[in-house]
């Protein structure tokens, strides 16, 4: 029996095609064996594809919308990948490119509304009950120091070194401005005193 | 079904994003976010302040936060409010707050996405923009220690404006299933 699982938002909508994996086990109703998706974006072409294409829109959008939390927004996928996000200007590009020969990759502009819509429609999927195709997401984990480096601008980075930095200087410039104390003379050694001898007159 | 969220389990019950294991609580950077982000909720809203107290209570926090008071002193750990309370908040707390501002975001999607979307007309999007700014700037000025640098950015004519878009986009991207892992895992980042 064919089932399919459909999530929508505004901008959005994704539609997965399947039947149960009964040899594993599932149930009637749990889709475990895709056999085709449709994401349909508004004002934009259809993107269909396989499982493998799937699991790869799912692993470039939701890493990129959790550096976006946190500022740290980055390109996501590679020149081998099928899906790669990356920023652009204000928005999002999202670049398909199909496993058929000759076709040149697909661009989508997204706004910040319609990668919303996306991530929350991925989101369903990937928490949905019915869908065992397995997708191989990590959960989100906070970002390394490192990614989060850009957050801020350099001049605020630089601050806080630059400050500390700037009052050891002043510090060790006044500290040489103190008069370097002299050094102590020692005291004459103390002659042993030679009892005056009384003048004595002749 | 597609619009509906996942079924929920007891919050207490429910996964952890880093995969069952306890995390430590989120750093002072973290709950000074946390709290920024209900407050953008509450100039969303007018029953914002109203609607997390019973959305508290209708996700089953009614022991750890009784009334109102207690759910605001635990927001009062944000650093950068004017009467700030020392201490650590427990990890159940944050996932509590975490939970509570989950649940504000979904309800405030529409808005959300109205403000962020490129297709709505300018002139009615600044209009909403504007009245979203002046309504947490006043809530900023009320609540908030204004000798802050923090504080200062988030009121700056020029900083500010670039500020609350980053927080609504966050909203929007905590709000639905998702959210929760997301949003905590955001919170939890190093201090850079």
């Amino acid at each position: 029996m064919k089932l399919s699982a459909r999530y929508e938002q505004t901008s959005c909508r994704l539609v997965l095609e399947g039947f149960p994996d009964l040899s594993a086990g599932q149930g009637d109703q749990a889709l475990g064996i895709l056999t085709g998706w449709s994401l349909a974006l508004a004002g934009r072409p259809e993107l269909e594809g396989r499982r493998e294409h799937l699991v790869a829109l799912l692993q470039v959008v939701l890493p990129y919308a959790r550096h976006l939390l946190s500022g740290a927004p980055r390109p996501f996928g590679t020149a081998e990948t099928p899906v790669v996000i990356a920023p652009q200007g204000t928005g999002h590009e999202l670049l398909v490119r199909s496993s058929l020969p000759d076709t040149p990759p697909l661009s989508l502009q997204l706004d910040d509304a319609e990668l919303a819509d996306l991530v929350r429609c991925l989101d369903q999927l990937r928490l949905d009950d019915r869908v065992r195709v397995p997708l191989e997401l990590p959960t989100p984990q906070p970002l390394k120091r490192s990614e989060l480096r850009h957050r801020q601008p350099l001049r605020r980075r630089l601050a806080a070194p630059a400050t500390g930095l700037a009052a050891l200087a002043l510090g060790s410039f006044l500290a040489l401005l103190l008069p370097t104390p002299k050094p102590t003379t020692a005291p004459p050694a103390a002659t042993p005193a030679t009892p005056a001898r009384p003048v004595t007159a002749g | 079904m597609s619009e509906a969220l996942a079924p929920a389990a007891p919050p207490s019950q429910q996964a952890h994003p880093s995969g069952g294991e306890r995390s430590s609580p989120l750093s002072r950077r973290g709950i000074e976010r946390l709290d920024l982000m209900l407050l953008c909720a509450e100039a969303l809203d007018y029953n914002g302040g109203e609607a997390m107290v019973w959305i508290s209570q209708s996700l089953g926090f009614t022991e750890l936060f009784p009334n109102r008071v207690e759910l605001w002193k635990r927001r009062c750990h944000n650093p950068l409010r004017r009467a700030t309370r020392r201490g650590q908040l427990q990890e159940v707390e944050t996932d509590a707050l975490i939970r509570i501002l989950n649940a504000l975001a979904e309800r405030l999607y529409p808005m959300l996405r109205q403000l962020l979307s490129s297709a709505e007309p300018p002139e009615l999007s600044a209009q909403r923009w504007q009245l979203f700014r002046r309504r947490l700037d006043d809530l900023v000025q009320e609540r908030f220690n204004l000798r802050r640098g923090g504080v200062q950015r988030l009121l700056d004519e020029k900083e500010g404006p670039e500020l609350c878009r980053h927080l609504i986009q966050a909203l929007a991207l905590s709000a639905g299933p998702g959210g929760f892992d997301r949003l905590k895992a955001s919170l939890m980042d190093p201090v850079s």
